[in-house]
């Protein structure tokens, strides 16, 4: 897109029918505006960026990094089975990841949005969602360890309650606990901007849509979903993204069974090969980044946000 | 479902949020195919009878009627209602041609049937040209015939507004009433309207409702809640009347002398009633029924009967005749709607002294507290004893 004039974008989106004549400050202004962030941005991502791309095509041997321009990193890359593993198992865990959690966030913000009586009490129980984070990632995840491992709370409950007579084994250390973890730390990311859409809604249209006579589920297929997708979508991406770009999760929860691209990634970095790690990091950033494109395509978020 | 008898009766329905009541033991009958307004100040329950009417606030105690059959738990479809929102609720992510197809659509109609409804309802409101844009791309007096057609595709035998004009602006607001009046005459359906602009109601309703604090002050015609409204609450807030108020003096061939706080005595007549000496009293004049004299400067209030002196507070040009406000020292405004004409042949300033005077015939007496009563032996006997 060129340069725009947010003023002049946010109405071009809101697509009222008659224009009014707007002032601009300038474009001059404009870019000011914007200039910290985009030097920032050029710093501290552009940049670094710019040179994981170089190094990708470098050459290295076991002790020393050599400027060049090969393929070699890449045609490695996708030559190996392994890396088609990865990224099936890391596609696998952010697509389990992406349904539970959207099935989860959308029902929260369903419920504090149009069940819950009283702003107190609405954003009480919004805060009460936020309590998990009130402690780190690490420490939130490990503690699943002591609840659903072997001897762990929960397969004591169960042998107590006389449900099964033998430990259950694929709690722990196995695809289920990583998928349990995920949700765990990822569910609020898909809650919050689903319930800021949610809470936009005018209570009127699903009036009305009752009134029209649609039941309790056609109020929320024709009206809430398609007015919530603003929030879904960015839900998603951030679903998406953190599930992608992790490791320790999945190292963690698995025992080590499992790996995913970035933990891959890592093993390289440790090994000092950088320039096969950049050109895994490049693919990396280029299949995630189509991804949110594809969310992108589906929802146009930037004219939602405005309308 | 059209043909069905949209007579609207509310019996004896209370509804409480929490410790508020905001209906109180209310009952109102609305006959089929008639033009009803609610009218009552923010908060006074007008909004809580049509949602309950709806469907969409159940009564905690009492019943809704609808064509004489209790509606009471019936899902809004069954009720043969449909509603017109404040803000018009449509979806903005569907097109005008999607938002009136909208109810076919929950019946299972097909895509074909259910466009060429509403193309129909949209030509009706003369809006066929803007069927594929959206919502937003539409003016807000287009956005409310939309809302209308709407409304009305399943052929309901009532329809609900709720303040349907207050988010237009004047000119439109007005165009709109006349509008919706004509549409209501057209389809024979029963209308229940809900607003807080006295005008508005009058315009357009075959009757008025006027509510305060959860119950109906007056029930009556647009005519008689203008001419004769029933106490001093419907006076002041319908407008176009001042409320006289005072102790009897004396009562003589049904009018009663009624002395005013300010020395001004006035007649009330009080039918068959004999009023106590003494004992408070309320009636009405109407503001177009004044006549302004100015008082030479000096002159002693020389005031009879039906008059009284002030100064002229505000004077405000309403076009076809002037609203003038008199001060009259201690007591509520009073206002004479005088005619443009006699206005401007005259000179009258702020701030002048004024007699303003009328005839009893234009008195009309309010019912305000028990009337105590003198000859009568039971009401008399009643009173005193309290």
């Amino acid at each position: 897109m060129a340069i725009v004039n947010p003023a002049a974008d946010a109405f071009a989106a809101s697509g009222r029918a008659e224009p009014e004549v707007v002032e601009y400050p300038g474009e001059r202004a404009s870019w000011l505006q914007v200039a910290p962030l985009v030097l920032v941005l050029l710093l501290f991502f552009g940049l670094p960026m710019l040179v994981v791309l170089a190094v990708s095509f470098f050459d290295f041997s076991r002790t020393e990094i050599i400027p060049a321009f090969i393929l070699d990193n890449y045609i490695d890359l996708f030559r190996s089975e392994v890396t088609l593993r990865l990224y099936a198992s890391s596609l696998k865990f952010a697509l389990i990841v992406w349904v539970v959690t959207l099935v989860l966030g959308f029902n929260i913000a369903y419920f504090l949005v149009f069940h819950v009586r009283g702003l107190l009490f609405q954003i009480g129980l919004f805060l009460l969602c936020t309590v998990p984070f009130l402690t780190s990632n690490i420490i939130r995840m490990i503690s699943w360890i002591p609840f659903l491992g072997r001897n762990g709370i929960f397969n004591q409950a169960l042998q107590g309650a006389g449900i099964t007579s033998q430990p259950l084994e694929f709690l722990l250390f196995s695809d289920f606990a990583v998928i349990v973890a995920y949700v765990h730390l990822f569910t609020l990311f898909m809650v919050v901007p689903i319930f800021n859409s949610m809470a936009r809604i005018d209570k009127s249209l699903l009036e009305a849509a009752r009134d029209a006579g649609a039941g309790r589920f056609r109020v929320v297929a024709e009206v809430v979903w398609p007015l919530s997708r603003t929030g879904i979508a960015l839900g998603s991406i951030f679903v998406v993204t953190l599930v992608m770009g992790d490791s320790f999760v999945v190292r963690t929860m698995s025992g080590g069974q499992s790996a995913s691209v970035v933990s891959a990634l890592q093993n390289e970095v440790a090994a000092l090969q950088y320039p096969p790690a950049a050109a895994s990091a490049v693919i990396m950033v280029i299949i995630v980044t189509l991804m949110v494109a594809a969310i992108l395509r589906i929802v146009d978020v930037r004219r939602e946000l405005a309308g | 479902m059209s043909q069905a008898s949209g007579e609207v009766a509310v019996v004896g329905v209370t509804k409480r949020f929490g410790e508020t009541t905001a209906v109180k033991d209310l009952s109102l009958t609305i006959p089929h195919g008639s033009y009803c307004c609610l009218l009552g100040p923010s908060g006074c329950g007008k909004t809580t009878i049509l949602r309950m009417i709806a469907g969409h606030e159940k009564p905690t105690s009492g019943d809704i009627r609808i064509g004489g059959q209790s509606v009471l738990g019936l899902p809004q479809v069954q009720r043969g209602t449909a509603m017109m929102f404040q803000s018009y609720a449509l979806f903005p992510h569907r097109s005008v041609l999607d938002n009136v197809a909208f109810a076919l659509k929950m019946r299972g109609a097909s895509t074909a049937d259910r466009h060429a409804k509403a193309r129909e309802l949209l030509t009706k409101v003369q809006l066929e040209k803007f069927a594929d844009r959206l919502p937003t791309q539409l003016s807000g007096g287009q956005q409310q015939r939309v809302a209308l057609a709407r409304a009305l595709i399943t052929n309901p035998r009532v329809l609900l507004l709720d303040e349907p004009l207050s988010a237009l602006d004047e000119y439109l607001r007005l165009r709109m009433r006349g509008e919706l009046r004509r549409v209501q005459k057209e389809l024979g359906i029963t209308f229940v309207h809900v607003t807080h602009t006295q005008l508005e109601a009058i315009a357009v309703a075959d009757t008025v409702v006027v509510m305060a604090h959860g119950h109906i002050e007056q029930a009556a015609s647009a005519r008689d809640i203008f001419v004769t409204p029933r106490n001093a609450y419907v006076a002041r807030f319908v407008g176009g009347q001042n409320v006289l108020t005072g102790s009897v003096e004396s009562v003589m061939n049904g009018v009663a002398a009624v002395a005013g706080k300010n020395g001004a005595r006035y007649a009330i007549p009080v039918g068959g009633r004999h009023p106590r000496r003494g004992s408070p009293l309320w009636g009405s004049i109407r503001r177009d029924r004044i006549v302004i004299e100015k008082m030479a400067p000096g002159a002693k209030p020389t005031v009879g009967l039906n008059a009284v002196v002030g100064e002229v507070h505000t004077l405000e040009n309403q076009g076809s005749y002037v609203k003038v406000t008199l001060d009259l020292a201690d007591s509520e405004e009073f206002v004479a709607h005088v005619l443009d004409e006699t206005f401007f042949a005259g000179s009258l300033d702020i701030g002048e002294r004024v007699v303003a005077r009328w005839s009893a015939s234009d008195v009309k007496l309010l019912e305000d507290g028990p009337i105590a009563e003198e000859a009568a032996p039971a009401g008399a006997a009643m009173a005193t004893a309290g």
